[in-house]
């Protein structure tokens, strides 16, 4: 226990400025991915064919592919024809990524706002590029908060693999001090608590959220 | 006002409406009754367009339309509808719900568009709701902002899909009553509902759906008292 602590404090520094680059690469992952998903499930919703059915195959990629292998074929392949660093790579890989899933998660949070709403809408005059966004949408984006909330824990958690990229957040640093010290427990569960206390302040920011719009 | 001939819609391989015929006048009040399956509210529907003709012609205002070639929402302006489960839109209060389609839709200035809110709500007897939210709303009162919410367009003619069928029974009377109003001001109104009374009251034409067709129609009077096609005589003794 004392060594745990010990190594724990030691490295007390450098986990820091790596949970501060976890932070960034999810938060900016999580953006991207956010924007990414909307427009997705709106075209997967479209009744334009070609548009659907891009929706449709860019989801079935993504969900049917790992996400390790996402993150070395845009690095390693991609940076091949354009220049990118190793920390875009990995946040447009994780974008892309939860885009995918957070696609599906505004899907079906449009696809269950009543009939009637749009029906409404329509029957008042809107459009129906207008009625989305100003019926739909907004009570979509509400029923949408608490599978968000969880596709962003599962984001935070997921930004570990970029690990493997070369980019110095939490999960690639606890690697290192374990090979370079040869105390692999002590680092790993180190790494864990990191991304424990993360976790828990992202769940009790989405929980605020989530209570406040609910009044 | 609306003019239909030989209308015809399928879902799928069901003939819902078989060949409708129908003109409704201006500041006149039709009722719509018929058992469910009937397609009185599949016919009300294709009035404003919300279900697409399969065959005919509808005409409204002497404009014949073909939904593909035309805009149906500026269609749609002129059109009003209350439906049977209200439909207000729960994220916006009262009044939001009231001037969202003129302020968005027409581009009425705000301040007026509150203004002529306002009134409506005054008319509908709910001037005291303005700023709450719809859920805080009974059932009576609900549909009575849809109905505000349809007549801020300022529409030519007003459609009502079963309008008192979801309303606890105590509720019915006060919709009822505004539609009453309208009526009385000559607003064209085209209703299909199951209060008799209120087709006696206030229609000036009742029509009969039979299983997609058009089995009788005329006025309440002979309607309700002297019913000529043997499924009317049935429907009527279901009912009353």
């Amino acid at each position: 226990m004392s060594q745990f602590l010990e190594s724990f404090v030691q490295t007390f520094n450098g986990f820091i400025n790596a949970a501060g680059v976890t932070l960034q690469i999810t938060l900016v992952s999580l953006a991207i991915g956010a924007v990414i998903g909307l427009v997705v499930a709106l075209m997967k919703l479209s009744s334009i064919k070609v548009l659907s059915l891009t929706a449709n195959v860019y989801i079935g990629i993504i969900r049917g592919t790992p996400l390790i292998v996402q993150i070395m074929w845009l690095y390693f392949g991609i940076t091949q024809f354009i220049v990118l660093s190793a920390f875009w790579a990995g946040a447009i890989a994780l974008a892309i990524h939860s885009g995918a899933y957070i696609a599906e998660i505004f899907r079906g949070a449009i696809q269950s706002i009543e009939k009637g709403q749009m029906e409404a809408a329509e029957s008042l005059g809107m459009t129906k590029t207008l009625a989305m966004r100003r019926v739909i949408l907004p009570q979509a984006f509400k029923r949408a908060i608490p599978p968000l909330g969880n596709q962003f824990i599962i984001g935070l958690k997921d930004s570990s693999l970029v690990a493997f990229i070369g980019i110095s957040e939490i999960f690639n640093l606890s690697m290192s001090q374990a090979a370079s010290t040869f105390r692999q427990l002590e680092f790993y569960t180190i790494a864990g608590v990191y991304y424990l206390v993360l976790v828990i302040i992202f769940t009790i920011i989405v929980n605020k959220i989530e209570k406040r719009l609910e009044t | 006002m609306i003019t239909v001939r030989n209308l015809h819609k399928y879902f799928k391989d069901l003939h819902v409406l078989k060949g409708i015929d129908l003109d409704i006048h201006e500041r006149e009040v039709v009722v719509l009754i018929g058992a469910s399956g009937s397609g009185k509210s599949t016919l009300l529907r294709c009035l404003n367009f919300l279900e697409l003709k399969d065959e005919g012609e509808i005409i409204i205002d002497g404009q014949q339309i073909e939904p593909k070639k035309v805009q149906l929402n500026k269609i749609r302006e002129e059109v009003g509808m209350v439906f049977q489960h209200f439909n207000l839109f729960p994220h916006k209060t009262v009044l939001e719900n009231i001037i969202e389609a003129p302020v968005h839709v027409k581009k009425i200035n705000k301040e007026e568009a509150v203004e002529t809110g306002i009134a409506l709500l005054e008319k509908v007897g709910l001037r005291d709701k303005v700023d709450v939210y719809p859920d805080k709303l009974s059932g009576g009162q609900k549909q009575r902002v849809a109905i505000a919410r349809a007549l801020a367009m300022k529409p030519k003619i007003m459609l009502f899909d079963e309008p008192t069928s979801a309303l606890d029974p105590e509720l019915v009377g006060e919709v009822l009553q505004v539609m009453k109003g309208l009526a009385n001001e000559g607003m064209t109104m085209v209703v299909v509902t199951h209060e008799m009374g209120f087709a006696k009251e206030v229609a000036d034409r009742v029509i009969f759906l039979d299983t997609g067709v058009i089995a009788e129609e005329g006025h309440p009077e002979e309607f309700f008292a002297n019913p000529q096609h043997e499924k009317a005589k049935q429907f009527l003794k279901n009912i009353l």
